[in-house]
């Protein structure tokens, strides 16, 4: 079902990129930053998707991390160009990135620490049988 | 950067591994399964970061994120999915008309994203379009400048360093905060995790002080 559509939006990735006829007309090599970016944008919209879908707590938890991953991606690609168009030693998005990364090791700590808790708690890990507060 | 040649195919496999590996990490019956794949797929998004020129987020990505929050999911997983397991075939997607929504939900969100990247890609080009070319030698320059590595085959790059320098020095507060940031989630964790038996031990006061007793 979701597995034909990735090439799918591969190739709209190619045909819309109009950098090409650009690079045709003025000569120059415009920098890759779109095929990046777009697969970011990609992995963070599976990330989503797996976060309102599954009911399984901890394949939840791994869709946030896959989202984190997708912000970071996208951050390495800007500092690249960044790098590309001047400032030589621009390495802002990736200090940026090691803060992402240790943000989502510590999320991921506390966020298992809680389904430990609640696991012996409600012996269980489906996310619609805790529904105490549910109105 | 313009990729061209190898590089241009080790990026399509690459995202490719990428994205059908997080594809499969959403779709996976087995939280076991899942955790492999969403390895797979950071993995992919190092070599991905290789690419960029980011070697040394390359190599945190392998050893913090891979090597630690993924083994912890894993032991987690262990601790708590094995009985579930054994109830034979539990749903794994929430209701059909939860999934209907998410599914069109993402697929606009995908349409959106992918043509305002493209626009907006174009545009960034168009006014740095002068800049690329001037940096273009200036980058070719400095890569022959880097000392040639031990093995004779690729340059020692400059990446860790610079990267080490601007958090001593710029981020200095942030790389500060950071690690309260760690000190408070260790802290955290253990508290969270802890049993009944081992937080009356900790504060030598009975058990039965400490069961809550529901009201009413």
């Amino acid at each position: 079902m979701g597995n034909f559509l990735t090439p799918v939006f591969a190739v709209m990735l190619q045909a819309a990129d109009g950098s090409r006829l650009a690079e045709m007309k003025e000569g120059i090599a415009h920098p890759d930053l779109s095929k990046f970016l777009v697969i970011g944008a990609l992995l963070f919209i599976i990330g989503v998707a797996g976060v309102l879908t599954r009911r399984n707590i901890i394949v939840i938890f791994m869709s946030i991390e896959l989202i984190m991953n997708a912000a970071n991606l996208n951050f390495i690609a800007f500092s690249r160009y960044l790098q590309d168009t001047g400032n030589l030693n621009a390495v802002a998005g990736q200090v940026f990135t090691v803060f992402i990364i240790v943000v989502a090791a510590a999320e991921a700590a506390i966020g298992l620490g809680i389904v430990i808790a609640l696991y012996r708690n409600k012996e269980t890990i489906w996310i619609d049988e805790i529904d105490l507060l549910k109105w | 950067m313009v990729l061209s040649g190898w590089e241009a195919l080790f990026f399509w496999i690459f995202a490719f591994t990428a994205l059908i590996a997080g594809l499969l990490t959403v779709l996976a019956r087995n939280a076991v399964h899942s955790a492999l794949f969403l390895i797979s797929s950071l993995v992919s998004v190092a070599a991905l970061f290789i690419l960029l020129g980011a070697e040394f987020i390359a190599g945190v990505q392998i050893l913090v994120y891979v090597g630690g929050v993924m083994v912890l999911f894993l032991f987690v997983i262990m601790l708590v999915n094995v009985s579930a397991e054994e109830r034979g075939s539990e749903l794994i997607f929430n209701s059909r008309a939860q999934v209907t929504v998410t599914l069109l939900f993402s697929a606009l969100l995908a349409f959106g994203f992918v043509f305002a990247i493209n626009h907006g890609v174009q545009s960034l080009y168009k006014r740095d379009s002068a800049l690329i070319a001037q940096v273009a030698e200036q980058r070719q320059k400095q890569q022959q400048n880097l000392q040639v590595g031990a093995t004779g085959t690729t340059r020692l790059t400059k990446d860790t360093e610079r990267i080490g320098s601007s958090l001593y020095r710029y981020a200095s507060l942030p790389f500060e905060i950071a690690s309260l940031l760690l000190l408070v989630a260790i802290i955290g964790s253990v508290m969270l995790a802890r049993t009944l038996k081992q937080e009356a031990a900790a504060d030598d006061v009975d058990t039965q002080l400490l069961e809550s007793k529901p009201e009413g």
